[in-house]
């Protein structure tokens, strides 16, 4: 299966060619256009239990789409915001997705649900989060560009900004600085991720554009 | 008339170079600077025309009531415009074919291109999520259309499935029909694409690799009342 991400960073969409025996699977309405040689099946994101939980506490679709073809066929895949697409080979490593951002992921790939904790709960992260798991290629979509970085000790990210992280990755809620710096900031509660482990950041974030597009309504 | 798409496909500008005499008809509002040997002239048709029923018409499709002509009076003048929206545009040479494009997408086109609007079927427009009428551009010369996101080409060849929201503009022999996608349709509500658009025929079809509706879905929820 041959794929391209097209038009990074701002507008960045994946073109896929599939022929016989490849298949893909995409987030629910993922799917920009395709050959008619192409046909999906939807099935639970996750399984029925883990699609309910997400769905329920994360505000994630229930299902994902599998596309494949018999011949030979393209398709496109994009996400609902402007931003960056970033490709990640899964080698049996785990990889856990914030809400939002999972685009695609090949059919080895597996879909699970981990419980992500109240602090990434408080910080409206969601209660639980999309565990990719086993081998192959995996899609992840960021409203703005896609940032990685090794962390070995403490790192800080502002709740929000975080896209995705291996599960060696450590998550705390805290402050900023002091309680009144932390307020006179505007940067308020931010994630305190402890590593090792590889972190995958935003550089823009769609609350931060809804709050200042608040400002003018 | 020489053209350039400048700051592709974040924030498209489309830079026209026009000689003495030479016109350009583009949307209201469209225009970001020029040289100052324009004159600049709005009706509700094309230049001349009376129009107010092309005017009405194009007002359902989604664009402006009026239009704006800018004609050089002198030679070697430049004019940059650009859409609202960020995303990309592109430039198609009509020879006598026609383009159906979507009711926002059209930016501007040379006085031989001929704009009307166009009725794509009462059950197309309930059901595939786009505009009802839609521009019906034929004739000859350059025309230039927009988009949010990048502006990609399918070639059709037998028949493509575009989602709702992602069409920009399509060849006319192309016959266009909305329908389910798979088997059930069960499994078109499920699968979260809704209906689809499927094209048969051959001809070339403009995608946009964004849809306005789903964005606007995002971050309509996020946005408090007034």
């Amino acid at each position: 299966m041959e794929s391209e991400i097209r038009s990074r960073p701002a507008f960045a969409n994946i073109l896929v060619r599939l022929t016989q025996g490849d298949a893909i699977v995409a987030e629910s309405d993922a799917m920009a256009s395709m050959s008619s040689s192409i046909t999906l099946r939807t099935r639970w994101s996750g399984g029925f239990l883990g699609a309910l939980l997400r769905r329920v506490f994360g505000g994630e679709s229930l299902f994902v789409n599998e596309f494949s073809t018999s011949s030979r066929g393209e398709l496109v895949l994009t996400q609902p915001f402007p931003g960056d697409i970033e490709c990640v080979e899964l080698k049996g490593q785990t990889l856990y997705l914030q809400a939002g951002a999972f685009v695609a992921c090949e059919p080895t790939v597996e879909l699970g649900v981990g419980y992500a904790g109240l602090s990434s709960f408080i910080a409206r992260e969601g209660l639980f989060r999309l565990k990719l798991s086993g081998r192959g290629r995996v899609w992840m979509g960021a409203y703005g560009g896609i940032l990685s970085k090794d962390i070995e000790g403490e790192y800080v990210v502002d709740s929000s900004h975080l896209v995705a992280y291996e599960p060696t990755v450590q998550l705390k809620l805290g402050l900023a600085g002091s309680l009144l710096t932390s307020l006179l900031s505007r940067e308020g509660l931010v994630m305190r991720l402890r590593g090792p482990g590889r972190i995958y950041l935003q550089t823009r974030s769609i609350e931060g554009l809804a709050s200042f597009v608040n400002g003018y309504l | 008339m020489e053209s350039e798409i400048v700051a592709r496909p974040s924030a498209s500008a489309a830079k026209l170079s026009l000689d003495s005499n030479e016109t350009i008809t583009c949307e209201v509002g469209a225009m970001i600077a020029m040289s100052t040997g324009f004159s600049v002239q709005t009706s509700a048709s094309k230049r001349g025309g009376s129009g107010l029923w092309a005017g009405m018409k194009r007002m359902v499709a989604g664009e402006n009531f009026f239009l704006n002509h800018f004609t050089a009076t002198r030679p070697d003048q430049t004019l940059y415009l650009g859409p609202v929206l960020s995303g990309d545009i592109v430039h198609r040479r009509l020879a006598g074919e026609t383009l159906i494009v979507q009711g926002s997408s059209w930016l501007a086109s040379g006085p031989g291109v001929e704009l009307d609007t166009t009725f794509q079927g009462l059950g197309n427009a309930l059901f595939s999520g786009e505009s009802m009428f839609w521009i019906r551009c034929s004739g000859h010369g350059d025309l230039f259309l927009n988009s949010f996101g990048a502006i990609y080409e399918v070639n059709v060849e037998e028949s493509h499935v575009v989602d709702s929201g992602h069409i920009v503009a399509f060849d006319s022999s192309l016959q266009f029909s909305t329908g389910k996608l798979g088997d059930s349709w069960l499994q078109t509500f499920l699968s979260g694409e809704g209906l689809v658009c499927h094209f048969r025929g051959q001809g070339k079809l403009y995608c946009q690799s964004h849809s306005p509706p789903s964005f606007g879905k995002l971050l309509g929820p996020m946005l408090r009342a007034r």
